[in-house]
């Protein structure tokens, strides 16, 4: 439980917190000039509206200390430039050749840090793809906590399209095979002209297994993976 | 048994221990519990002696500095880094951004006001390659910025630390003790070049004047906008601007200002960038500030700046 504490004291009642809170957890109070905390269930700890608050008036206990990604202003240039930002079925993209050359910087970044990774931790690096897989599944907006076994891979398959295209999962008596067919880290290794299996599709591969082992609130082991150049498979021992 | 205290003074202005004077009839309160040894000051004391709690102002520019640091260092339990010139350089800390022999040159061979153009090589310290905060050299336990710290965090700070608890300073920022109102307005423009408002309720970001306050630590209890004056951030980042490495003062206050009154982010980072000599003048020669992915301090108020303006 998220406990968000708001010094009235420090507080300058610029409203800034109320619009920026993603989950409206707070409300306006217009006759103290304060805001009011009405629906902390709701907060998932982004910590945006610490981070705009002009006085740091706002205190948050009982929250995953983690830096959240769009605090990085790189990877939000970076996202414009491949034109996520603008929703696909507007038709709007950025153009092809800028487009190209910001696949191309997004590639080097991540593979520079998975090379970086790999030096510096060794043989952690699954541990590292893992921690963040299920760090990101933690900051998962409250409304969207699956229930059964099957919502959550649906939940999995929303949230991590077109990054990553989930094909067939087959689960049977504590097995589950998950069969990726789209994969950003595929197309990558086929621009840059590697060759699968490397540090990168460790990492990501791990961090896949991680986010989906936090929605599905299971314990998964990785028994084998076969990786093509169409589709990947990873066959799982599932742990509930 | 009393605690005691040894204060040591390098590359700074001495503010630091006048607001340390400053705490007028509370240092009789502090006298029973501690006892200064050592203090440039206060006391007739030229060596070291051993104490609980060591004191340190300003920042290390010069070989003295250095030393006296190490021996103050070696000779008390706890090291405070005292005031912003000993936590992030502070206005002595713009020194970082030349090289020594620059600076060298500037003052004793191109200085209009010493035409002989020889340099002192005898009878005084030299100086160190660049102006460094002290945490660099040595391990610091405890930082208390502020230029000077205001005697109420002075106060506060000796109290917690004589009585073995956790200091009780907050991380809130110079806004939290500003009594102007920060509201939403539209149609304001940014105001360059500007300390003083129209408004003397209105917060300045409300009026598209740059105030640092947002983006300070509170140190101070917010004199300067409360009499009229813009904060320039003394005390040096907000616990926000030191702990994320993509933010920093610029792209905060942008960010603020964007979302108050519709100022064009672009518009602000581009103005901070400009003059980031006076916006960046006490932490620059920190490496929370320089290091951090989006500050290019030395392009943005480095030798080659200085020179075209």
């Amino acid at each position: 439980m998220v406990t968000i504490k708001v010094d009235d004291k420090a507080c300058v009642g610029c409203t800034l917190c109320v619009d920026e809170c993603p989950t409206d957890v707070f409300e306006f109070d217009e006759a103290k000039r304060l805001p009011v905390v009405t629906r902390p269930e709701m907060c998932f700890g982004c910590l945006s509206c610490s981070k705009i608050c002009p006085a740091d008036a706002i205190d948050h206990q009982g929250i995953l200390i983690s830096r959240n990604f769009y605090h990085d202003d790189y990877a939000v240039r970076l996202a414009s430039r491949l034109g996520l930002s603008t929703p696909p079925e507007l038709g709007v993209s950025a153009e092809a050749a800028e487009r190209e050359k910001a696949l191309e910087d997004l590639g080097i970044r991540l593979l520079s840090m998975a090379s970086v990774l790999r030096q510096t931790l060794g043989a952690a690096l699954p541990a590292v793809g893992r921690m963040a897989g299920t760090t990101l599944a933690a900051q998962l907006p409250r409304y969207q906590l699956p229930e059964t076994f099957d919502q959550a891979i649906q939940v999995v398959r929303d949230g991590l399209n077109p990054a990553w295209i989930i094909g067939d999962t087959a689960r049977q008596n504590g097995s589950l095979k998950v069969s990726v067919k789209g994969c950003f880290v595929r197309d990558l290794c086929r621009r840059e002209h590697l060759d699968l299996g490397g540090d990168l599709c460790t990492l990501f591969g791990t961090y896949l297994l991680g986010y989906l082992g936090k929605v599905t609130k299971s314990r998964l082991k990785l028994v084998h993976t076969d990786r093509t150049w169409e589709s990947c498979r990873y066959d799982l021992e599932v742990h509930t | 048994m009393k605690a005691t205290v040894s204060t040591e003074w390098l590359s700074g202005c001495s503010g630091c221990h006048v607001a340390l004077v400053d705490l007028h009839e509370k240092l009789f309160g502090l006298l029973d519990d501690m006892e200064i040894v050592r203090s440039p000051v206060l006391v007739d004391q030229k060596t070291y002696p051993k104490a609980n709690v060591g004191i340190v102002e300003g920042a290390v520019r010069s070989e003295h500095d250095l030393e006296a640091l190490h021996k103050i260092r070696g000779s008390v339990d706890v090291l405070v880094a005292y005031g912003t010139c000993a936590v992030y350089g502070g206005p002595s800390g713009v020194g970082w951004l030349y090289r020594k022999d620059d600076v060298f040159d500037a003052v004793y061979e191109r200085g209009p006001t010493n035409a002989g153009g020889e340099r002192p090589d005898s009878g005084v310290p030299s100086l160190e390659e660049s102006v460094r905060p002290i945490d660099e050299y040595v391990p610091v336990d405890l930082y208390l910025p502020g230029c000077p710290p205001h005697p109420f965090f002075v106060a506060a700070g000796l109290h917690n630390l004589l009585d073995s608890s956790k200091p009780g300073l907050t991380h809130r920022s110079v806004c939290a003790d500003c009594n102007r109102k920060m509201q939403k307005r539209a149609g304001v423009q940014l105001v360059p070049a500007a300390v003083v408002g129209d408004d003397p309720d209105l917060c300045f970001l409300s009026q598209g004047i740059i105030c640092l306050g947002s983006v300070s630590l509170n140190r101070c209890l917010a004199p300067c906008p409360k009499i009229g004056v813009a904060c320039t951030g003394c005390a040096g980042p907000s616990l926000d601007v030191l702990t994320d490495p993509n933010r920093d003062t610029r792209t905060e206050l942008a960010e603020r200002m964007e979302k108050l009154c519709g100022i064009p982010r672009k518009d602000t980072v581009s103005y901070l960038e400009m003059n980031a000599n006076t916006f960046f003048a006490y932490a620059m020669a920190s490496p929370t500030i320089y290091k951090k992915p989006t500050v290019e301090i030395r392009e943005w108020a480095g030798p080659s700046q200085a020179a075209t303006s």
